[in-house]
């Protein structure tokens, strides 16, 4: 057998086995087997990986006829076994924690994209700026510290599968990507993002919270770039887009320092903290008394809240992961 | 329903009625001579469908890419809680530092029901304006609402500003470019009418918590990109000449009976749909009915009614067509082929001319012409001297008459 007919084949087996695998799923989700769902899933994404590495084999060919061979054949193991790749995938979500952890900026993946799943990097970056951001900003810096871009309309779909996640199965993941709170309402803030393990403290969003969040994330960023061992220009365009926000952060882009632009963003900070923190308080001691589980962490909505309700009484939440 | 009401809706036939917004109330400001537009906006017809079964398709509305472009502006400029904006208006509006209050009234708790949004929307600014400036400073996605015709429009500015000094500024952010400090004249002008119908609404709003309209600024905020980038530049912009026009234009269309007066009963725009929808009427019919109705064109009608082709064909031969600068310039005279026999009669006003093409307009007898005719005699005298030809002679189209 010729290696090329052996990687194509391959591929077009890995191919069957998606489709057969995403309909399995469908059927799975529309059934309410969630566990079933769930196994079918992890073999989707095990197939896909392998799918990719055929594809791989497939490009380094044209370089070497002949190692291509073994590359094929190490593929359409990979797609045979993908069946039974749980160990593996197990093993692929402990290093990927592991990675979310030690938000450390990987030189190595940049430009690549990033192989883990779509709600840890969203987790990356999050931990990054340390406060409830849009989907575009979450992106823009994931991009610039983190190496991988993922286009941010992907991320409009993350909280409401977060959130039907929590409603099946209540804390069973040790973060969840959740919604920031309206101050005011308790509704979920429009087009923000925030992770589950934050206080309600810094998920609640009052009127000046905007712009403490902005000059925090400003600073943050600014410390990131300063801890960059060489500059990446994403990154410094970011903390550019920043600094040109802030009164007295910097005079250009060329010019900038990260150091000047967090002095400039303290002194702006320390001008509007007490208010929102007093207000952040506030907000946050009513969450807590008045709204369930999920209710803390997605919101109540007016009007629609009738249907959700009824997921909504559970015991306290208790704090996990940090 | 009143007898205007059930007239208005005749005239609209089967038809859902469509709703004004910002756009629409500001085209009505524009031309404010135009009973046609002011009869079928109030009526709430379908313009863009009308023209096209009447033959006369406008290619109107914003280009999708237009559109993209704009949202992707407003968005940038709105990010982050509004921060570059904030430097803007820092800048511009000298807003202290603690004044960086941004609130959010796209949506109320997740619902974003229009009159619960206009709800919240009146209570933050009124809560806004008593506190003097703790209170809010910027309100994303206010939702107004202004009375046109009897009818109430709901309109969304895209953001109110508000001042240490107790005064709201509206603010409109549009994304054509202002290069080396000069933007496209008309768009300016398309944008200051705009914000003055926001500046009408918000005062209304404030009025029913009996907060004085000076509150809110006639100086309105224009926010454009700057020259071929996509940094925002400010702008201040006085719309108190565009309040007073659409005030007066508002009022007329309050007063929609007498336009209705002068309109046969039987009126309607209707276009006989069958059970599946499909129009039924004749074309020329139709077509026939919108004559019934007095129609003003300019050429600015082109950016700005959906009418506009129907009415440039009906209004061939007026010196209105040409614009308003040409018709002044022809002596105010109504037709085109009068304006050339004005010009090319040989003798005194009195001089018996031929019968003027279309009947309607005076004929250089008429002593209210007397001095209108000089002038366009002396002009055709110039003209021919220069070109040295004769005068051009009654009845036949110059090229001025394009």
């Amino acid at each position: 057998m010729l290696p090329s007919v052996s990687v194509t084949k391959s591929v077009e087996t890995l191919e069957r086995r998606i489709v057969a695998l995403r309909a399995a799923v469908r059927e799975a989700v529309l059934a309410g087997d969630r566990e079933r769902a769930s196994t079918l899933r992890r073999d989707l994404r095990a197939a896909e990986r392998a799918w990719d590495d055929a594809l791989a084999a497939a490009e380094a060919k044209a370089a070497a006829e002949a190692g291509a061979a073994a590359e094929a054949g190490a593929g359409a193991e990979a797609g045979a076994g993908a069946g039974h790749a749980d160990a593996a995938a197990d093993a692929d979500a402990v290093h990927a924690a592991a990675t979310a952890a030690a938000p450390a900026p990987q030189a190595a993946a940049r430009g690549r994209g990033s192989l883990l799943p779509l709600r840890e990097q969203v987790h990356e970056a999050l931990s990054l700026l340390t406060v409830p951001a849009a989907p575009r900003l979450i992106a823009t810096v994931h991009e610039a510290f983190f190496g991988g871009a993922f286009p941010s309309a992907r991320l409009t779909s993350l909280k409401r599968d977060e959130e039907r996640s929590f409603r099946a199965a209540p804390l069973a993941r040790p973060y969840y990507i959740c919604a920031a709170l309206t101050a005011d309402l308790l509704a979920p803030a429009r087009g923000l993002l925030a992770i589950s393990t934050w206080p309600m403290e810094r998920r609640v969003i009052g009127s000046l919270s905007p712009r403490v969040d902005f000059l925090t994330a400003a600073i943050r960023v600014a410390e990131a770039v300063e801890r960059l061992p060489a500059p990446v220009p994403a990154a410094r365009r970011l903390l550019w887009r920043f600094a040109a926000s802030i009164p007295g952060a910097a005079d250009g882009a060329a010019s900038m320092q990260p150091h000047e632009i967090t002095e400039a963003a303290l002194a702006e900070l320390a001008v509007h903290q007490a208010a929102d923190r007093a207000a952040r308080q506030a907000a946050a001691r009513r969450a807590r008394e008045q709204l369930g589980d999920a209710e803390q962490l997605f919101g109540t909505r007016i009007g629609l809240a009738a249907g959700h309700r009824a997921g909504a009484r559970r015991p306290a939440p208790r704090r996990r992961g940090r | 329903m009143n007898g205007t009401e059930a007239r208005l809706a005749r005239i609209r036939g089967r038809a859902l009625a469509k709703t004004h917004n910002a756009r629409t109330i500001a085209a009505l400001a524009s031309n404010p001579g135009c009973a046609r537009r002011a009869v079928m906006d109030a009526a709430g017809v379908d313009k863009p469908r009308i023209a096209a079964y009447a033959g006369f398709p406008a290619p109107f509305g914003q280009s999708r890419f237009a559109l993209a472009r704009g949202n992707a502006f407003e968005a940038q400029v709105k990010a982050n809680g509004a921060a570059e904006l904030l430097t803007l208006l820092r800048e511009h509006l000298g807003l202290p530092i603690p004044q960086a209050h941004y609130d959010d009234l796209g949506e109320v708790g997740g619902n974003p029901s229009l009159d619960l949004r206009h709800a919240r929307t009146k209570a933050l600014l009124a809560r806004a304006a008593a506190s003097r400036g703790d209170a809010g400073t910027m309100f994303d996605h206010p939702l107004l609402r202004l009375q046109v015709g009897g009818r109430y429009a709901f309109l969304e500015p895209d953001l109110i500003a508000f001042q240490l000094h107790g005064r709201f500024h509206v603010v409109e952010i549009k994304s054509f470019a202002v290069i080396d400090g000069q933007a496209d004249g008309d768009k300016v002008a398309a944008a200051a009418i705009q914000s003055a119908v926001y500046v009408l609404a918000l005062r209304d709003a404030l009025a029913e918590q009996h907060i004085p309209a000076e509150a809110v600024s006639h100086e309105t905020i224009l926010v454009c990109p700057k020259d071929f980038s996509s940094r925002p530049a400010a702008a201040a912009i006085d719309v108190r000449k565009q309040l007073t026009v659409l005030r007066r234009q508002l009022s007329r269309i309050a007063r929609i009976d007498d336009l209705l007066d002068l309109l046969p009963a039987g009126l309607t725009f209707d276009l006989d749909p069958d059970g599946e929808g499909v129009p039924r009427r004749s074309p020329a019919d139709l077509a026939a009915a919108i004559r019934q109705v007095d129609a003003a064109y300019v050429p600015e009608c082109l950016s700005t009614c959906e009418m506009c082709y129907f009415c440039r064909e009906e209004a061939r031969g007026c010196t209105a067509a040409l614009g308003r600068a040409a018709r002044e310039e022809l002596g105010g005279v109504e037709h085109v082929a009068t304006v050339l026999r004005l010009a090319g009669a040989a003798g005194t006003p009195g001089a018996p001319g031929g019968t003027v093409a279309s009947g309607t307009a005076g004929t250089p007898d008429a002593p209210d012409l007397a001095e209108a005719a000089e002038l366009l005699r002396r002009a055709a005298r110039l003209r021919a001297e220069a070109l040295h030809t004769d005068a051009p002679r009654a009845g036949t189209p110059g090229r001025e008459a394009g």
